[in-house]
């Protein structure tokens, strides 16, 4: 077999020099961030470093390195960034083959966008698929880069106001349509302003601000910081509309992360125990944009959790990006 | 400009090209309704003839602009370029020379240096390409004088900006691209609207990836001309209205189409592939002259072919669509449409009084619940930068909204500082040529047409263009 040498995209005419032409070379991969999982004989592929300084096309090197006790063939690599961010070419091939503990890079090119003011996460993926080698057939890399600063809390990302008062109904929108839950109901059911809310081994609380005002988050990927160390972080709020589930990432002080989903029943129609959740508050009827109506009817607050690595402790979260999901608090239960 | 050239048979209603190219594909056979019409071979480059693709401009210390055509558009756009910093007004050309004296008074009393003149003939612009003092030559001249004059320009060695559209018909848009590339000089569609604040935040929304990837853009150029088509005085010899006589095409798609191609980053990594179009009958402009215009006035000679609104599918080689409108015939109030969507939300332009910019937006995951946000806030954060360090001064020294003044001073800067044009001859080729496509897919009852690719290959390299990088203007010595 002849080693490899000559790197091709798929599919389209490139323009020469669009893509870099790598020599096979023992393991000269750049670490990635979250590191594809691993063990001795495994490929590996890794993403270098993306110049985020955007707007700007930039080159991001993928390494894939053959680790495994066969020679690798039928290499072709793929890359991708965040949605909507153009890469060229999507996918490339390696013509020839990889040597035991050889490695071989590929070079893509990738639209990046202005940096955005506020917190980003950008997640960049590379898949390499392969006869050979390990016999998996295929290995994934990601990289994970980040900017800017999470927000403070949980209050700092208000952007709803789900709560009002019965005399003064119009200030609410929890769900889209106008609608709010009623402060008086919810105090009947135990969530007052300020109190605290045992659930799931958490102890949350309840917002502290008048009713009328911001007090939840429709979720959109928001960073929030967050300290503590426990098994379990534990997210208070309700669903609008329906689907209203995601995926939160927890980022520890230690630079590594995890990820869970976890969801919510609509704060009205679905089962209580849809996604998983626990039912916290049952109120009786809700706030509508002229008054209070629909009595006799529940609107409910749930929990929910994703699980924590105990050992490490949190930095912060970033929340899923899902504006159906609504989130009153969050907090680390041991 | 008075005098109208013979118009080509290929732009008659009906055309010529395009009855040929419809039956070339269905010789001795029935036609496929599904296959695309070809429209022309891809021209072979001449021996050492190179692409323009990320050719920067030579360093100008000052551009010098000659302006042909001093109608409305060339006189308004006449002072915009004067008041740029480091730009000035070498030389101004009308067939009539009236207005060619009228601009250089005008701005000789703005205290800018007096321009020479060129009138009296349709060929006076000749005499001022000969100028060696001029390196930018900026064309507002009726449509049908647009490639020959951008083309004599190039060969004379200077830059070019041509208003709507650079040229009418295919392998006049070739000749273009080809002239640039050989004479390795830049000529650029005047498209203000690329320009535009909204559509340039779209443009910085969609690099974002707010709208996941995208799938669908509208755009178009829907604008009542009827007063003005009928106007005595507005446009010259009615050059403007006889357009609607004698071709059936989308003639000024552009202001919509060229922002939608820019969101999907056409020539820079995509390509329209195939364009359709369908027409509806001709209708408005004769019920406007029925009512309200004299019966002794000329346009009732005139038997109007273009339908009132024409509209283009676009296919891109990504799998896209782009729905191009053109329509000034028919009452309504102004848009340009300026729609953009994807897989994870919409922008829609010219939605009403939901936002102070007109726009209305709904992406995931910021938004839920079926229900139009306010653009304000997105306009605000992906503001882009040519807005943010001119827009007060566009607002007080261009038209249209200020569009105008910063294609103007991004021009000017691009040239002083030797960088790379965010508009090229292949956006500019591609954004026009709906105009002969579109007749030649209507001459073949609407269907597709091949688009050409205008780059030759180059259109699979990402590369930079309007969501450009913030820069300097040179300062003035």
């Amino acid at each position: 077999m002849r080693p490899a040498g000559l790197i091709r995209s798929l599919g389209a005419v490139v323009a020469a020099g669009a893509l870099a032409l790598l020599p096979a070379t023992a393991s000269a991969a750049t670490p990635s961030v979250t590191p594809s999982p691993s063990a001795a004989t495994a490929t590996t592929v890794s993403i270098s470093p993306v110049d985020l300084d955007g707007p700007a096309v930039s080159t991001v090197k993928v390494t894939v390195t053959n680790a495994g006790p066969e020679r690798m063939r039928s290499l072709k690599v793929s890359f991708g960034g965040p949605v909507g961010w153009a890469v060229q070419p999507s996918v490339l091939q390696v013509d020839g083959s990889l040597a035991k503990g050889a490695s071989a890079e590929a070079a893509f090119r990738i639209q990046v966008p202005e940096r955005r003011a506020g917190f980003t996460v950008r997640t960049f993926t590379a898949t390499a698929t392969y006869r050979g080698g390990d016999g998996a057939g295929s290995a994934t890399g990601t990289r994970t880069q980040h900017s800017g600063t999470p927000l403070a809390n949980l209050a700092a990302a208000y952007n709803n106001v789900g709560v009002t008062d019965e005399s003064d109904t119009k200030p609410g929108n929890y769900d889209g349509e106008g609608n709010s839950f009623s402060a008086q109901k919810l105090a009947a059911a135990g969530l007052r302003p300020g109190g605290t809310v045992d659930a799931l081994g958490a102890e949350l609380r309840w917002p502290d601000v008048p009713s009328g005002t911001e007090d939840n988050v429709s979720a959109a990927g928001q960073a929030i910081a967050l300290n503590g160390r426990g098994s379990r972080l534990v997210f208070l709020g309700s669903g609008v509309t329906s689907g209203a589930s995601g995926t939160a990432t927890v980022y520890y002080a230690d630079g590594t992360s995890g990820s869970g989903s976890f969801g919510f029943p609509n704060w009205s129609f679905d089962p209580a125990d849809a996604h998983g959740a626990t039912l916290v508050a049952s109120s009786d009827g809700r706030n509508r944009p002229h008054g209070y109506g629909n009595a006799g009817i529940a609107y409910r607050v749930f929990a929910h959790s994703i699980p924590l690595d105990p050992a490490k402790q949190v930095a912060f979260v970033v929340l899923p990006g899902n504006g159906n999901i609504h989130l009153f608090d969050l907090a680390v239960a041991p | 400009m008075s005098k109208l050239p013979a118009v080509s048979r290929r732009l008659l209603l009906g055309g010529a090209l395009a009855t040929t190219g419809a039956l070339a594909t269905g010789v001795g056979s029935a036609p496929d309704a599904a296959a695309a019409v070809t429209a022309a071979p891809v021209p072979r480059r001449r021996p050492g003839q190179k692409s323009m693709v990320d050719v920067p401009y030579a360093v100008h210390r000052t551009v010098r602009v000659g302006v042909i055509g001093l109608g409305n558009r060339g006189a308004g756009m006449t002072t915009g370029w004067s008041v740029v910093p480091g730009c000035t007004v070498t030389a101004v050309c009308d067939i009539r020379a009236d207005r060619a004296k009228r601009v250089a008074d005008g701005l000789a009393a703005a205290g800018k240096p007096r321009p020479a003149e060129y009138g009296g003939s349709d060929d006076a612009y000749t005499r001022m390409l000969r100028r060696d003092d001029v390196d930018l030559v900026y064309i507002a001249t009726p449509w049908e004088f647009h490639y020959a004059q951008g083309k004599a320009a190039l060969l004379a060695g200077k830059h070019v900006v041509v208003e709507l559209p650079i040229a009418t018909e295919l392998d006049e848009l070739w000749d273009l691209v080809d002239t640039s590339e050989r004479t390795r000089r830049h000529l650029m569609l005047s498209e203000n609207c690329s320009y535009g604040r909204n559509e340039l935040a779209m443009l910085k929304m969609a690099h974002e990836g707010l709208f996941g990837d995208i799938t669908n853009g509208h755009g178009g150029y829907l604008h009542d001309l009827r007063e003005l088509l009928f106007s005595d005085t507005y446009y010259t010899d009615a050059w403007r209205r006889r357009w609607h006589t004698r071709s059936t095409a989308s003639f000024y798609a552009m202001h919509g189409l060229a922002p939608i191609a820019a969101a999907m980053d056409i020539n820079r990594g995509d390509r329209m592939t195939t364009l359709r179009a369908t027409a509806t009958e001709p209708k408005g402009l004769a019920d406007y002259r029925e009512r309200f215009v004299p019966r002794n006035h000329p346009s009732w000679k005139e038997t109007y072919v273009n339908g009132d609104l024409v509209t283009c599918l676009i296919e891109t080689a990504k799998g896209r669509v782009i729905r191009a409108e053109h329509d000034v015939s028919s009452p309504r109030p102004y848009s340009r449409i300026n729609s953009l969507a994807g897989s994870r939300g919409i922008f829609e332009d010219y939605a009403g009084v939901l936002s102070s910019g007109g726009g209305r937006v709904y992406v995931e995951p910021d938004h839920s619940g079926h229900s139009w946000r306010s653009f304000d806030s997105y306009r605000k954060e992906f503001d882009h930068w040519l807005w943010k360090k001119i827009g007060d001064d566009a607002a007080n020294n261009g038209g249209h909204g200020g569009m105008d003044y910063v294609l103007q001073w991004r021009t000017v800067q691009l040239m002083r500082a030797g960088l790379v044009p965010d508009i090229d001859v292949y956006d500019s080729a591609a954004w026009c040529a709906p105009v002969p496509l579109s007749v030649m897919s209507l001459a073949a009852k609407g269907r597709p047409v091949e688009i050409p690719d205008f780059t030759r290959g180059a259109w699979v390299n990402l590369r930079m263009g309007l969501d450009s990088r913030a820069t300097e203007m040179p300062p003035v010595v």
